[in-house]
Formats: C-alpha cells, structure tokens, sequence
C-alpha cells in the first residue's frame, strides 16, 4: 500500500515536473511562463520528498519557488505580462548545444537504466534517521563539500557585484542631468495660504 | 509516541475550525479594542455586545454579488484568494500547543504534525502565500491592484529575509529547527525573550511588516491605492483575502509565542490555556500598534527594512553564534 502511494506521487510529480518544463518554454505569455516554473519547482520539491530530503525539499521551496520565482513574476508584472510572439527558436549554435546536450541527458538515462536492470548500480541507499536532517547536511558543506560550498558562494559573491554595477551604471546614464541645472531658482516657498483660514472663528476647548 | 492517522485527521479539522473562529472574532475584538481606544463604542449592535457581528459580516460577504472585472484573467483571478487562504491555514499545522495527551486509549499529540523542520516548512509556506497576492493584484487587470501588488511582494520579499534572521538567534540557542525541541529547550533553561529581546523587537517589526499590518500596511494605503492588490475582488473572495491576512497573523503571534515565550509552557494552567493566554497577548500588541502608530512612507518603510532592521538582525544572530560557542 504504501509502496503503491510512492508510485502514484511519483507519477504526478515527474509528470508534472515535465509538463510545467515544457509549458515554460511553450507558453506565449511570460506570466504564465513564470507561474509553470513555479509548478516546476514546486513539483521537484515533491521529488525530493519522495527521496526522504525533507530538508532540502523545504528549501527549494522557500528558495526558489518561494523567492527566486517572485523576482521573476515581480519584474514581469511590472513590465506588463503581455503575451508574446512564440519563440521562433535561437542562432543556429544554439540549436546545435541544445541538442547536444539533450542527447548526452538521453544517454544517462539510458544508461542508468541499463545498470539498474542489469543489477550493477551500487548498494540500496543507506537512509538512517540522520539522514538529510539540518545538522547532517551542515556537517557536509563545512567538510566534504566544502571546496563546492566555497565555489557556489564565489559564484554569488560574482553575481552580486555584477548586480551592483549594472545598477550603478543605469542610474548614472539613465538621467541625463542638465547644463546648469542647479542654478535655476526656485521659488522661495509655494504661493502663500493665507494662514488664517484654517480653523479660524474655532474656539480653543 | 505515535498517533493514529484518524485521530491527526480529527485534530486538523478541530484546530481550522479554530482557527477560523479565533479568526472571526479577531475582527470583533479588533474593531471593539480600536473603537474604545479612540472614544467610540465599536460594533454593539449585533447580539449582545456585538457578539454576532461576524456572522453578519459572513453573510453579507457570502450573499454578496460575486463581480469580477471583464478584462480579468478568470483562472488566476479566481485562484489567487484560495492559493493565499490556503497556505495561510496549512502553516499552522506545525504549531505546538500543548504537551500531548491520551484520550480513550489514543494518543494525541499536542500539535497536527510534529515535522524536525517545522520553522523552514513555516517560512516556506508563508512565501507561497505571497503568490496569491501577486496573482491576485496582476490578474485583475487593474493599475490600483497592480501597483498594490507589486507593494506586498516587495514589502514581504524585503522583510522575510530579516524575519529569518531574527529567528536565527532562536535556532541557535535551541539548537534545532523543530518548534517542539525549541519550546522543550526553553521550559528546561530559561525563555528565549530573555537572552534575545534583540531578535524579539526584529521579529515584532519584521512580523508587522510580513502581515501588512500598520503602521507598515502600505499595500492597503487607501489614499493612495483604493485597497491594493485586492481592489477588484468583492464577496466571500475578498473575504478570504481577508481571511488569510488575519490567519497570517494569528500564525505569526503564535510562532512568536513558540519561539521566544516557551509556547503553551507556564504554572498552574494546563498547556492550551497558557498558549490561547499568550496568544491573546501578543495579538493586542499588534491591534494596540495599529490603532496608535501612522502609517510610514514607502520609501521610510523600504530603507527601515534593508538598512536598519536588516542589519540588526544580522549582527543579532552573529552574536548569539559567537556566545553559544563561548558558553560551551
């Protein structure tokens, strides 16, 4: 029973999984383009579950589907969501990497399936009850994946300063300021309100 | 001790009802406390005392003519309220509220679901919720509900990252992410509002913010926006819009109980008593907020969150950190 409601979670989940992937690139509209990445990340969330990483099926909702996908949908409500012509397909390099590397995806597949019918994949999983706990995963980043940890944080630390210049760029381009600009006089205050007529004739209680 | 699943089913419905209830009646109490704080009486027509105004609230919100913009987006338009309403309601399910029981023979644990990660799964469902807004303020197809709309999500993206910190300090001194073994830690050494009545105030803040409630209900700022991202909604879907803010709140002053006041733990009381009393407190401080603090500015409220609270909460978690370490 148990083993059956695996099989049924993990169909839903792998189909929808590559349904909203599909829908991400098929859709005109980008609203909708964005809102089927949310599904995608959603529904690798319920992937992970399946492989007992409660942990980081957790944080990729909270990090991805939770605040990277709202940046997404942020800046594409803001520039409009109008539906778009379909995508006529990129410069021919481009074509030629993508299949390449769909067909070097098809081949893993192949293959781990191949060993996992022919019995030569490794031992069964070793799931204890520490494992993907907070602490367990911790342990990892600060010791055998350390040398990764550094790197991805690198990666950021890059993506960050990018972000800073290419924001300090338009704002220094973006508004011409004009010849003398700070000259102009101003008026010395708004036309007067008589002062008076606010609240004037009430008597102090 | 392990429940059976009927008995967790039982237990999930009695607590939304609950909720839903506690929900209904915080609108009351809310219009009563801020009626008598500015020399008004507040609804006291309705049933004695006012008491039956939130039923008439629901069915004049149910028989309400269910408009909706011609321009609107139907399916999104329609999903928004319930994606919002119902991750509003689903984040409580972590909440501890009591030391657990056995009734009849069955074993009933003091909280729907005890999961190791229940404070990551909270803050995850509570950044789902914000798609309900941003769906909801996009698919209505209007400019007030729009620009609301991109006010809630950049208000909460801004403000989650420092209501995480400011529970940073917390998980480090409880040593865990599970609310059970953070309210356990705290009934065995001492409440966490003591050691951090820094994160407590960052919390406070950043909660008020998350929930869009004044002084920063900048999304809502009716003199600028009509009512924000729920402008074009009307009847029981503005109600649910409603809803969620409000459950949204009651789930935060109840994490806020857990985390920093040593959840249902007090003496002499039983344990739900003690977390309802607790609860209650925290949620007058926020109607208590609302009704005495002016609503700040947006670029006031942007500058608070990333310049001042943001920091903070940082430096905060960072010295809790260091002084763990120092004690062991």
């Amino acid at each position: 029973m148990g083993n059956f409601l695996v099989w049924v979670v993990w169909l839903a989940a792998a189909f929808a999984c590559l349904g909203s992937g599909v829908a991400v690139v098929s859709v005109t509209n980008p609203f909708y383009s964005a809102l089927a990445l949310i599904g995608n990340l959603g529904s690798l969330a319920v992937l992970f579950l399946l492989l007992s990483a409660e942990f980081v099926a957790a944080a990729q909702v909270l990090v991805y589907a939770g605040a990277v996908a709202v940046m997404f949908l942020f800046v594409i409500a803001y520039l409009g969501g109008q539906a778009d012509a379909p995508w006529a397909g990129g410069s021919s390099w481009q074509r030629w990497a993508a299949v390449i590397a769909a067909s070097a995806l098809l081949l893993e597949i192949v293959m781990v399936i191949g060993l996992k019918a022919g019995g030569r994949l490794s031992d069964e999983a070793d799931v204890r009850e520490s494992f993907g706990s907070p602490a367990e995963i911790g342990r990892f980043f600060l010791t055998d994946q350390l040398l990764a940890f550094e790197i991805t944080s690198i990666v950021l630390l890059v993506a960050a300063i990018g972000g800073v210049i290419l924001g300090a760029h338009s704002r220094a381009g973006g508004v011409p300021r004009e010849e003398g600009a700070g000259e102009r006089t101003l008026p010395e205050r708004a036309p007067s309100v008589p002062a008076t007529s606010v609240g004037a004739g009430v008597p102090e209680r | 001790m392990t429940e059976a699943w009927w008995v967790s089913v039982i237990k999930a419905v009695v607590i939304v009802n609950v909720v839903l209830l506690t929900f209904a009646y915080m609108t009351l109490v809310e219009r009563k406390v801020m009626g008598r704080m500015q020399l008004r009486y507040g609804p006291n027509r309705t049933g004695p005392f006012g008491l039956l105004q939130p039923i008439a609230d629901l069915v004049k919100l149910l028989r309400k003519e269910s408009f909706f913009p011609a321009a609107s987006r139907d399916a999104l338009y329609l999903a928004a309220p319930v994606i919002s309403a119902t991750t509003a309601l689903a984040a409580f399910a972590v909440i501890p509220f009591g030391a657990g029981w056995t009734i009849f023979g069955q074993d009933v644990a003091g909280q729907i679901i005890d999961v190791p990660i229940a404070l990551i799964l909270l803050f995850a469902l509570g950044s789902l919720g914000v798609y309900g807004f941003i769906i909801g303020g996009w698919a209505s197809e209007s400019k007030y509900a729009l620009l609301g709309s991109m006010r809630t999500c950049a208000q909460l993206v801004s403000y989650e990252v420092s209501l995480a910190l400011s529970v940073l300090g917390v998980v480090i001194m409880g040593q865990s992410l599970s609310l059970t073994e953070i309210v356990a830690k705290q009934d065995a050494t001492i409440w966490f509002v003591v050691p951090q009545i820094v994160g407590l105030l960052t919390f406070f803040i950043a909660g008020t913010a998350e929930t869009n409630r004044a002084p920063f209900d900048l999304p809502e700022a009716e003199q600028e926006l009509v009512a924000g991202y729920h402008t074009e909604y009307g009847g029981m879907r503005f109600g649910l819009f409603q809803m969620a803010e409000y459950i949204n709140l009651i789930t935060l002053s109840a994490l806020c109980v857990t985390l920093f006041f040593a959840g249902w733990h007090g003496p002499f009381l039983p344990g739900p008593i003690w977390f309802v009393l607790k609860l209650l407190a925290i949620l007058f401080v926020f109607i208590w907020m609302r009704t005495t603090l002016p609503r700040l500015r947006y670029d006031q409220l942007m500058r608070f969150g990333w310049k001042v609270l943001l920091p903070i909460a940082t430096v905060n978690a960072v010295a809790t950190a260091f002084f763990v370490v120092l004690i062991d």
